[in-house]
This record gives C-alpha cells, sequence and structure tokens, in this order.
C-alpha cells in the first residue's frame, strides 16, 4: 500500500475525500484475472508499463473480469458455469459484494457495466429452457439483483457496451449446455449463433453469419471507439480450417476476415480473445491452443502477420497496438506487426485481459 | 460379468505396441482401432435393418438382440467423432443424446399423430429432424412404454423399419467414406490434405480420446448424477434399454484400447492408463447398477461419484502424461477452453 493510498483511506474514514478513481490505485491500464505460483488464484491490476500494481486474492479460478468506468471497483467472475462472481475494492482488496445467480441460471463469465456506471450487465444461461439471458445488478444498491431480459440467442458469453451509448452487444455462442452435463454442447446439429445489439433490455438488431457457417461459435469481443465490432469464433463443426474472426458494423452484414488456410489451421478453430488497435487500423486476435497471435489489417480485411507465443490468451488495445497476455506468464505489447515481450514472473494469465 | 468380459477382450487386443514412430502409431489406430470399428457397426446396422423387416414388433426378441448388438457397435466407435462421422451430421443422425429439451419422444409422437407418410421412405426419412433419427429414437419405439404403443401398430412398424433402415445406410456411408477415403488421409498426411503431417493426424486422434472421456465423464455419468439434492436417474442414457452402465463400459473399453495404443512405445504410460481404466471397469462391474438408479440414495451415489472420479482422473493423466508425447499443448489457457 502506498502512503498515498493509506492517505486517502483515511480520509474516506473521515467522509471527507472525493471519490475514488483508478488513479487511486495507481491508474491501472488492465485487469487480469491469474494463478500464481503457490496454484491460488488472484485478480490483478496491470499498468501502462506492464507493471504489476496490485493483486487481490480470488476464492477460485477467474476468468474475465468487468471493470467499472470510474470506481476502482472490479467484478471478478468465476470460469464457466458458474454462479458466483466477486465484487472487489481495488484499493482495499476487500469484497464488496458477492453476486449470486439467481436459480435455475448460471453465468458465462463475462460482464459489462452501464454507461455511467450503476448498472451490471452479465451473461447468463437459462438451463432448463436452453435460452440466454443478460442479468441487471444494481451497483447503487449493493449490486442487488434488478432485472434480467433475452440475450437474444443461445449460448451468450461476451458482451460489451458501445462506446459513448448504453447499447449492449452481446456474442451468442449459440451452443446450448447444461450443468449436470458440464460443457457437452447438446445442439450442435442445429445451433445458430449470433451477434445481438440490446437497448434499453429490448433487441435492436441480430447479425448472423451465413448458414454453412453456423457451426462458427461467435464467443469473444472487441469494441472500438467508433463502434465497430470484432468477433472471435470457435468452430464446431467438421475438420477444416474456416475463418475464425470477422468485423460487424450496425446496419450492415457481417464480414469474415481472410488468411490462408495454414494459418487458420495453426489456430486449430479456436479464437481465445479479440482486441482493435486504437485506430481501428489492426485486429489481433489470439489461440491458446495454437499458440499463435494473429493480426489482421482491418482496412484490406486480410491477415498482415502471424506471431508464435506460447498459451496466448488475454489481448487489449494498447498504445497504439494490443497487448497480450499468456498463460506463461508473459505480457507481449503488438506493434506494427511485432511483438515485445515482458514477462511477470510467477503469474499465470488467465483466459482473458480486460481494458479499463 | 457381461461388462468383464467386454473389458478382458479388448485389453488382450491392445498390448502396448513396440511402434515408435507416429507413422506407424497412426496406421497401427487406422487398422486396428478405427476401420474395424466402423466396419462392425455397418455389419451390425445392417443385421439390424434385416431384423426390423423380419419382424419389427417392439417386444420382437431377434429385434431386441439385434439393437443391442448394433448400439454396442455405435458406442465403441462414438468417440471418433472426426471425418465421416462428423460430415452431413452423421454422428447426430446416429445419435442423438442427451436430449435435454425432450426433442426425440416430441418429434416421435408428431409423426405418429399425423401419420406422417415421410415414414414410409428411409431416403426421404433423412429430411426429419434429427432428433427423430438414429438409435434414441429407435429406443423409444422398442422400449417406451408410450412411444411403443402410440397410433397404430402398422405405423409403428413402418417407422421402426424406416429407421433401422437409415441407421444402416448411414453407418455404411461412415464405413465406406473411412475406408475409401478417409483412412488414407490419416495415414499419408499431405500439404493439401485435411493433415499435413502424422502428428496432426495424432494429435485429431487424440482429441477424440480426450473428447470421448469427456462425454463419458460429463453425459454418461454426470447427467443422471445431477446434484446432491437434485439427482436425474431418467436422465440416464438409454435407461429405457437398460443399457446405462453397458454403454460406460463399452465406451471406457474402446478408448483404453486407444489411449494404449497412443501411448506406443512407453510401456510405464500405456501400463498406467490401463490398471486406471481397468479400475474403473471393476467398479462398473461390482455397482451392479444397470441403469444408475443408485444415484438418487445417498450411498450408492457416492459410488457412482467416484467412479465419475475415477474416470475423470484418467483424463488428467491423458492430459499431463499423453497429449505432451504427441505434441499436444498443455497450457493453462489451452486446457482450459472457453
Amino acid at each position: 500500500m502506498t502512503s498515498r493510498r493509506g492517505f486517502l483511506a483515511g480520509l474516506l474514514a473521515t467522509g471527507l475525500a472525493p471519490r475514488p478513481t483508478w488513479a487511486d490505485v495507481g491508474g491501472p491500464a488492465y485487469l487480469s484475472a491469474a494463478a500464481t505460483a503457490d496454484g491460488s488464484y488472484a485478480l490483478c491490476g496491470i499498468g501502462v508499463a506492464r507493471d504489476l500494481l496490485f493483486q487481490i486474492p480470488l476464492p477460485a479460478r477467474g476468468h474475465a473480469a468487468a471493470a467499472h468506468p470510474t470506481r476502482p471497483e472490479a467484478v471478478a467472475f468465476a470460469r464457466r458455469p458458474g454462479t458466483f462472481a466477486v465484487v472487489l475494492d481495488c484499493m482495499s482488496g476487500a469484497q464488496k459484494a458477492v453476486l449470486n445467480a439467481p436459480e435455475g441460471r448460471h453465468f458465462y463469465g463475462h460482464g459489462a457495466f452501464s454507461q455511467d456506471g450503476r448498472w451490471l450487465f452479465t451473461t447468463e444461461n437459462d438451463y432448463e429452457a436452453g435460452k440466454g439471458r443478460i442479468g441487471v445488478w444494481d451497483t447503487a444498491r449493493g449490486y442487488a439483483r434488478a432485472d434480467e431480459f433475452a440475450s437474444g440467442g443461445t449460448g451468450p458469453h461476451d458482451i460489451r457496451r458501445l462506446p459513448g451509448t448504453d447499447v449492449l452487444v452481446v456474442a451468442n455462442g449459440g451452443i446450448d449446455t447444461h450443468p449436470d452435463t458440464g460443457r457437452t454442447a447438446l445442439n450442435i446439429a442445429t445451433m445458430r449463433p449470433n451477434l445481438s445489439y440490446v437497448a434499453e433490455g429490448q433487441i435492436v438488431e441480430t447479425a448472423e453469419l451465413p448458414h454453412d457457417w453456423r457451426k462458427n461459435s461467435i464467443r469473444h469481443l472487441a469494441v472500438s471507439a467508433r463502434g465497430q465490432v470484432a468477433f472471435g469464433m470457435q468452430w464446431q463443426g467438421a475438420g477444416e480450417a474456416p475463418p475464425l474472426v470477422g468485423l460487424h458494423e450496425r446496419g450492415s452484414a457481417p464480414r469474415l476476415l481472410r488468411a490462408p488456410d495454414e494459418q487458420w489451421r495453426k489456430m486449430q478453430g479456436y479464437i481465445g480473445s479479440v482486441a482493435l488497435a486504437p485506430g481501428d487500423r489492426a485486429v489481433i486476435v489470439t489461440s491458446p491452443r495454437g499458440n499463435t497471435v494473429l493480426v489482421f489489417d482491418t482496412g484490406a480485411k486480410e491477415l498482415a502477420a502471424s506471431l508464435p507465443l506460447a498459451d496466448a490468451c488475454g489481448a487489449a488495445p494498447s498504445g497504439t497496438g494490443v497487448l497480450v497476455s499468456s498463460g506463461t506468464g508473459a505480457l507481449a505489447l503488438i506493434e506494427g506487426g511485432r511483438l515485445s515481450q515482458a514477462a511477470q514472473a510467477g503469474l499465470r494469465w488467465d483466459n482473458h485481459l480486460v481494458a479499463i | 460379468m457381461k461388462h468383464l468380459k467386454i473389458a478382458c477382450l479388448l485389453v488382450a487386443m491392445s498390448t502396448p505396441i513396440a511402434a515408435q514412430t507416429a507413422d506407424e502409431l497412426v496406421e497401427n489406430i487406422v487398422t486396428h482401432h478405427i476401420l474395424p470399428g466402423f466396419e462392425t457397426l455397418a455389419k451390425e446396422t445392417q443385421t439390424l435393418a434385416a431384423a426390423a423387416e423380419t419382424d419389427c414388433d417392439a417386444a420382437s426378441r431377434p429385434l431386441r438382440t439385434a439393437y443391442g448388438a448394433a448400439f454396442d457397435a455405435w458406442i465403441s466407435a462414438s468417440h471418433l467423432r472426426f471425418g465421416p462421422t462428423e460430415e452431413a451430421d452423421r454422428g447426430f443422425a446416429l445419435a442423438f443424446w442427451p436430449d435435454s429439451r425432450g426433442a426425440t419422444p416430441k418429434a416421435l409422437g408428431a409423426l405418429i399423430a399425423a401419420q406422417d407418410p415421410i415414414a414410409q421412405s428411409p431416403q426421404a426419412y433423412g429430411e426429419v429432424s434429427i432428433a427423430a433419427r438414429g438409435f434414441y429414437a429407435l429406443e423409444f419405439l422398442l422400449y417406451d412404454t408410450q412411444v411403443s404403443t402410440a397410433g397404430p401398430a402398422a405405423y409403428r412398424c413402418t417407422l421402426v423399419r424406416t429407421i433401422t433402415a437409415d441407421i444402416a445406410a448411414t453407418a455404411a456411408d461412415i464405413d465406406d467414406a473411412w475406408r475409401h477415403d478417409h483412412a488414407g488421409r490419416l495415414t499419408a498426411p499431405s500439404a493439401t490434405g485435411p493433415y499435413r503431417s502424422d502428428e496432426e493426424a495424432l494429435q485429431v486422434i487424440f482429441k477424440a480420446l480426450t473428447t470421448g472421456l469427456q462425454f463419458t465423464s460429463d453425459a454418461r455419468l454426470g447427467r443422471p448424477l445431477g446434484t446432491f439434492e437434485r439427482p436425474h436417474p431418467k436422465r440416464a442414457e438409454a435407461w429405457r434399454s437398460g443399457r446405462s452402465a453397458r454403454n460406460v463400459a463399452l465406451s471406457l473399453a474402446s478408448l483404453r484400447d486407444l489411449a494404449v495404443r497412443l501411448a506406443g512405445g512407453d510401456a510405464e504410460l500405456a501400463a498406467r492408463l490401463g490398471t486406471s481404466f481397468d479400475h474403473v471397469q471393476r467398479d462398473l462391474v461390482a455397482l451392479e447398477d444397470p441403469i444408475f438408479a443408485g444415484v438418487a440414495k445417498p450411498q450408492s451415489r457416492f459410488r457412482i461419484e467416484a467412479m465419475q472420479q475415477s474416470v475423470d482422473d484418467i483424463r488428467d493423466l491423458v492430459a499431463a502424461r499423453l497429449g505432451p508425447r504427441l505434441g499436444v499443448s498443455a497450457g493453462f489457457n489451452a486446457l482450459d477452453g472457453d
């Protein structure tokens, strides 16, 4: 704890302090769940310089996290199909609240805040009905459950808010699962993934890929300042190495990005995370199974670079490029199609890097 | 006792091979594990279709026996979900399970209620909902008290004949595609084929092993187990025909064969794998609970949970020891899957 933090904590106790912001915890640029050297789990704050700013213990393995837009507060989700999420005060490390999925629901490990930070939206599975739901939690009332609405599809996974708006975009992966059967997919033969846009609890737009690509499960998203959505998929069909990355803007059809077959093969039908570089010039995707990072030129809609990185997983915008995290502890900056590494000893980054 | 016989049979067949190279491993697995599996499936489903032609009555002894033998053959090959089985959703057309939404009885009920003429032609039948095709649909027609007595007997008879003919045709397609096309692609990788190297071929085969184990743990055992507060004995696989435990035994026997072959020249690993599988088989026999009815009773439930844990232990062993041998990533995130 820095002395500034200690000072603020003291001030807070008097009720005279200004509201804390992310600056008060060192101004982290990213959050990531991690496994520590001793086998325990933590939520970490990472600075722009790729330094570790804080590390808060988690009760179990984490997945993605949701960063509050202004307060130094994060929601850490359990691995799917999890039924809990913890709200962490990143200044004190204390748990501010615990979210429990309502009866008959489980979380998918992703969530997003409203523009004003009042509401948290979580992707959920109504598993008896096999329908995707979005849960709504009120941060002003201790994260009490406030509402829920349809996600627009089955198996909603990632959820983002379009910057400058309160429109949510949901990656409905299309796969029906039930906690009794773990992660077994129950509907591959009839699955139909989609991207759904939701405003005020209503579906306002749905985008699907052509029927031939219905087994391409849309799972992970990135959104840019101007509202472009990049999506990464996981292929549930037979053989081949189909395209796994696309772009979408509201009011138009989704476009798949092009790469040589052998680069798609490298990804092993599996995209871990997606990120759009600032300025929307590039899309970067990771595959922990393929130990590869692919860089796409968004203008030409095709592959610009393929970079090896063992267990590459998280990805988030950084400076003029993208920061990628890996399960071996690396934090690699990707700019101009090249990669520079900085390892974080003793920590294994988990699945997703969340930009604050 | 039958379970033990099956396990013993396959132990005898799958002594660890001296083969070391990736190329030899693939050849061995294709020749001794994959092709015979689909050949048997084609043969037994042919016999099943013929039995239905002779006597389509749900209670017919020869028909039920043929159903059992064909289902056995499917379960033994059901983990090989790549190549011809996945094309045109053939695997799902043979086996639509788990059916969490009750689509199968619903689809069959609708066909019977409408006496839908589509049931008259096996060729046309491919157009119906996938939930109304395959072994699990057939099980309803032969063993479910409601479906096996619904509507006119003559229509049900037609349905049984069509479904068994459809199953036989699908199995024949899979066998044919394997023998005349896919086996060659696996054993002779090429830059333009689906497998560019022997290592890649091995990795796909390895994935069949891990997925097969996951399915047996999560679906075959997990589904009826449910939770302690809410077990679901009626969600056990093929409980109507008394096959739930049998299917677990058959799948494990087949997966054991594959695992040991994949271990190749590593005799210690092969032995460890073999022992782990044998352990679960013994527990299964000792359980004496063919349809996992015991999931609802604390003491017997505990034993089924322990079996599931043993299968998960095999998964861990395979991931930790066998995967890396075959160049399959064992990374922190790669193993998680999201």
